[in-house]
């Protein structure tokens, strides 16, 4: 077999292989490079709602987390509560973390969601999982190594890395470098 | 095709079931022994580049990448920040009202006004506190750069 046959082998069936992790990386980059503008991982709600607790006997907690789990309509399995201070509970249910202020009847929501597919993919990309899954994506980053240097040998003639691809190729290495003296 | 999507969404439940999993962060937690966290806050500089342990009810989470919590301290109003870096340990937000076990390196950091009011006011804007600037000074924070974390309830 020529060279470029198993050049052109290695290339089809590495970019089948790769598809996948490829495609998560993808969406997982495009949402995590805007960090600064949004949160890729979580959907997050923030709220202040007015609660009564007149009535409600200020020392003790567990009155007042009833009463207002009650009044918000709250249901999600309760976690833990936890007095910050004099004025201050805090009640954790699943999802939802409450600040109660007792001093102003006021309650402060923080509910987070998980973003479906997004949570996963950045769970895989940013290597949070860490174990075995360091060197699986260690293999995936050589793979994609080779896929991009098997790719330059694809094709043959003017279409090819002595004619065309020659000059995308040194494109593609300019325009980081371009950046990097823009930026550094 | 249908083993193909078949395999995709083994794959996602199985990601979705490891996650459920995980109480132990980092390196975990290696000392026995628990400093109480208003014992660091009282005397940090006795405790400053040591590896300890703290316990405490995990009060919030870094939202956006997971860098830090809070941890309660034994003595009512106080808390003490653990800091890990960007990456290598991730908290996700489900630990929040949690105890845990934490181990870290005790750090101060000497903040200037401009610092803590900028801090301050990201933090009051992210949980809509009201905030007074002109209440805020300079001052020192007293922190875990965390190593490890381990849930205990």
């Amino acid at each position: 077999m020529k060279w470029r046959k198993i050049n052109n082998v290695i290339h089809r069936d590495l970019g089948y292989l790769c598809f996948g992790l490829t495609i998560l990386y993808v969406i997982s980059g495009i949402a995590v490079n805007h960090i600064q503008d949004w949160n890729p991982t979580y959907s997050i709600t923030r709220s202040t709602t007015a609660v009564d607790l007149s009535g409600v006997d200020l020392q003790n907690n567990n009155t007042i987390t009833l009463e207002v789990l009650s009044q918000l309509d709250e249901q999600s399995p309760l976690k833990n509560i936890f007095r910050v201070d004099a004025n201050t509970l805090k009640i954790f249910v699943k999802n939802n973390n409450i600040t109660v202020y007792l001093d102003r009847s006021e309650v402060f929501q923080e509910k987070s969601i998980k973003r479906p597919l997004l949570f996963e993919a950045n769970f895989l990309h940013l290597n949070h999982a860490k174990k075995l899954w360091t060197w699986f994506a260690d293999l995936y980053a050589l793979a994609l190594g080779i896929l991009a240097i098997t790719g330059l040998f694809v094709l043959r003639g003017k279409k090819g890395i002595t004619g065309r691809g020659a000059w995308l190729t040194a494109a593609g290495i300019l325009i980081p470098i371009f950046f990097l003296w823009l930026y550094t | 095709m249908k083993y193909f999507f078949a395999f995709l969404t083994t794959c996602l439940l199985t990601i979705t079931a490891a996650q459920a999993e995980q109480r132990t962060f980092g390196a975990g937690v290696t000392i026995n022994e628990t400093i109480a966290v208003s014992t660091i806050l009282d005397k940090p500089e006795q405790y400053v580049g040591q590896q300890v342990r703290i316990e405490g009810i995990i009060l919030d989470v870094c939202s956006k990448r997971g860098c830090w919590i809070y941890v309660a301290s034994d003595r009512q109003g106080e808390k003490i920040q653990v800091k890990v870096t960007d990456g290598e340990i991730v908290f996700p937000m489900a630990i929040a009202g949690r105890l845990a076990a934490v181990e870290g390196i005790v750090e101060i950091l000497d903040i200037s006004k401009e610092q803590m009011i900028a801090y301050l006011q990201h933090i009051a804007e992210e949980k809509g506190q009201p905030f007074d600037p002109s209440t805020v000074k300079a001052e020192r924070m007293i922190r875990l750069v965390g190593l490890g974390a381990q849930l205990l309830d």
